[in-house]
């Protein structure tokens, strides 16, 4: 018996999470930028490696709520029932802000449709509107790209622009890279993206309204920075409790100044005051 | 009018959501447990008083999002047993729709669904054996009837309050009172690794000849008893409370229940050889049960949750009523205590729930009955789970 608990102890021992190294997981929108910001942390602090893994917003989540990563991104907030599961579980969930997206919604280039309001947005992910000439554009039918259901952005995206379920027609790509590239060649395509995936150009980012009489860009920082533009939101990172160690050390990093351009850099927004005020309660 | 009640109806139905899985998404799930059990008297295992291998669950479930607001899921329990004519049979565990309430969060669950009571509903067979409610026929871990269902902001807890027929999943129609039974059942989370709660239930009157199955005579042999016996008043209440650090668990539950049968008989009045000559049909009586429980669970998960142990602690006390007073039922009083590991293998995607995984366990059970022998169960258990996700694609 005693034997078998040294094994078993010392099995826990090996598996727990190596010092010096900090693992993140989750969102896939956040997969370059976190990538970008643990190359330029590691750089500076080569001691601590940051390990970074996709899979989508529910699986950064439930990483952190098992315990299985120190720190989990997220498109998304957490949920009510999450949070509770987890507390049950013995697991604080913390929030962090590193970052603004405002969520682009894009078309082919030479789409002559340039605005939307989120009415016609949702009626044409809900597959009410298939032809771009109900909002003003050419005759051709629209093809609606859009992401997988473990990704916080097609739930974010459900939630603020399609308010219902999206039409079955939807193509479910697996990244955002892979809806550019859908839509890109496709010239009835329309799709959504983070920010910081339209930097090339080669494709029509759409203003959008929310009562059909102002519009405005993802593109424009100030109006995804007072709310004015509709699909903007903050991306999070969880973890237990308030972070410590070199976890703590990464997000420190992410939050200064040298992180924030980083995130500017891939086409983010920075955080701005509120978002600073409630990250500095949580450091 | 009617327009104008259709259209705030479901303007009060789009204000909600209720997301188990992405509209159009379907799932199919399997549940698979392969188990020996060994049972025997003071570890006499090679002279078992059982000794059997037997599927103990084996549930295909599928569920279906239509939209945002409907939801609804069935699970089937596939039985071998040689109880039935055709060697095997199929039990509805399942079979329910949930709509998103206008409330954030909140959901009404209509069909035959999870019992909301004590631990029965969220015991996730850690140990391999029922949760203490369940285990000593409290009440079932499912019925029929209508939930709303619940989870406080910042994830402060969850809460049901809900409406059953109230005798459990197996029993349909006229094995159903009029009667039903009303539940409540709430747990917060203050903080992260405090859990608390209580569940409780009332119902006026099961329809029990099914159960007590009382039709014939009396074990001295002075009564005939009738069938149609009925449980009045029944009442359960189990606090519960549940403490996590890091990877150590430790959970529990306080049960105390009562009912009050009703029962009617025969006198059998015999000559001076024992012969029945007639029978005289008694008034109907009545009798009280109280009992409580208390059930214990800690648990050390290791190995990146790969391995759990874990240990088991149980009392159960009986009392019924003999005429003004209500003395401990010895016979159907007990203690248990054990302890087991599971090896998981494999997770299921996600992380939370089990893939393929072994779980041993040994439970003692004692009865506190004069002179009666301990008699130690081993179980030996495969359990094999999958799900898959079929898009509306």
């Amino acid at each position: 018996m005693k034997k078998l608990l040294s094994i078993a102890t010392l099995a826990a021992m090996v598996t727990t999470l190596v010092a010096g190294e900090v693992m993140v997981k989750g969102s896939d929108t956040m997969l370059n930028l976190t990538q970008r910001l643990a190359e330029a942390f590691s750089a500076a602090s080569p001691d601590i490696t940051v390990s970074v893994a996709g899979g989508g917003s529910g699986v950064g989540i439930n990483a952190v709520v098992n315990n299985e990563v120190e720190i989990g991104n997220a498109s998304r907030s957490i949920k009510s029932k999450e949070i509770s599961n987890a507390r049950a579980n013995g697991v604080n969930p913390v929030e962090y802000a590193i970052a603004v997206d405002g969520l682009c919604v894009i078309a082919g280039p030479n789409n002559p449709v340039k605005r939307l309001t989120m009415a016609q947005l949702g009626d044409i992910y809900r597959g009410k509107i298939k032809n771009w000439s109900e909002v003003g554009g050419p005759n051709k039918p629209i093809t609606l790209y859009g992401r997988q259901p473990n990704s916080g952005t097609f739930v974010f995206f459900r939630e603020m622009a399609v308010k219902a379920e999206y039409a079955q027609s939807m193509r479910q790509m697996n990244g955002n890279s892979q809806i550019v590239e859908g839509v890109k060649a496709d010239a009835g395509g329309i799709g959504y993206v983070g920010v910081g995936y339209v930097k090339d150009g080669g494709i029509t980012v759409i203003e959008l309204s929310s009562d059909g009489t102002s519009y405005s860009s993802p593109l424009d920082k100030s109006a995804v920075d007072n709310g004015t533009y509709p699909l903007a939101r903050p991306l999070f990172q969880y973890t237990n409790g308030k972070v410590k160690g070199d976890a703590k050390a990464f997000i420190e990093f992410e939050l200064s100044p040298a992180g924030q351009k980083i995130v500017e850099e891939e086409g983010f927004f920075p955080l701005n005051k509120s978002l600073v005020e409630k990250n500095q309660g949580n450091l | 009018m009617k327009k104008t009640v259709v259209a705030t109806l479901l303007a009060i139905l789009a204000a909600g959501s209720v997301y188990a899985l992405d509209p159009g998404q379907t799932e199919l799930e399997y549940n698979g447990w392969f188990r020996y059990l060994n049972q025997s008297a003071k570890f006499k295992v090679t002279n078992p008083t059982a000794s059997r291998s037997l599927i103990e669950r084996n549930y295909l479930r599928a569920s279906h999002q239509w939209s945002p607001q409907f939801f609804s899921k069935l699970s089937m329990d596939f039985l071998s047993s040689s109880s039935f004519a055709d060697g095997a049979g199929v039990r509805i565990k399942e079979a329910y729709v949930d709509m998103a309430l206008p409330i954030p969060d909140f959901t009404l669950t209509a069909g035959v669904q999870k019992h909301y009571f004590g631990l029965i509903y969220s015991w996730d067979y850690t140990h391999p054996d029922k949760s203490l409610a369940d285990a000593q026929g409290v009440c079932a871990s499912a019925d029929y009837g209508v939930t709303v269902n619940g989870f406080l902001p910042k994830g402060l807890g969850e809460l049901q309050l809900g409406v059953y027929n109230g005798e459990g999943y197996k029993y349909t129609g006229a094995k159903n009172s009029i009667a039903p039974e009303l539940l409540a059942n709430l747990r917060l989370t203050p903080f992260a690794g405090v859990q608390v709660g209580a569940s409780v239930f009332a119902k006026a009157k099961d329809f029990s000849t099914y159960k007590n199955d009382k039709k014939g005579r009396s074990s001295d042999g002075t009564k005939f008893e009738l069938g149609d016996t009925a449980n009045m008043s029944r009442f359960a209440l189990a606090p519960m409370a549940k403490v996590a650090f890091g990877p150590v668990s430790l959970t529990g539950e306080y049960i105390v229940y009562s009912y009050t049968r009703e029962y009617g008989y025969y006198d059998l009045n015999r000559d001076t050889t024992g012969t029945v000559i007639d029978s005289t049909l008694a008034p109907r009586k009545t009798k009280d049960y109280a009992m409580s429980g208390l059930d214990l669970m800690p648990m050390v998960s290791l190995m990146d949750r790969k391995l759990e142990v874990f240990g088991r602690f149980s009392t159960w006390e009986r009392k019924e009523q003999s005429g003004d007073s209500m003395p401990v039922n010895l016979d159907r009083s007990l203690m248990r205590y054990g302890a087991g590991f599971n090896y998981h293998f494999l997770r299921r995607a996600g992380g939370s729930k089990p893939g393929v995984a072994f779980q041993l366990a040994w439970v003692r059970e004692q009865s506190r009955k004069e002179g009666a022998d301990p008699v130690d169960t081993f179980m030996a258990q495969a359990r094999f789970e999958w799900n898959h996700l079929f898009s509306a694609q």
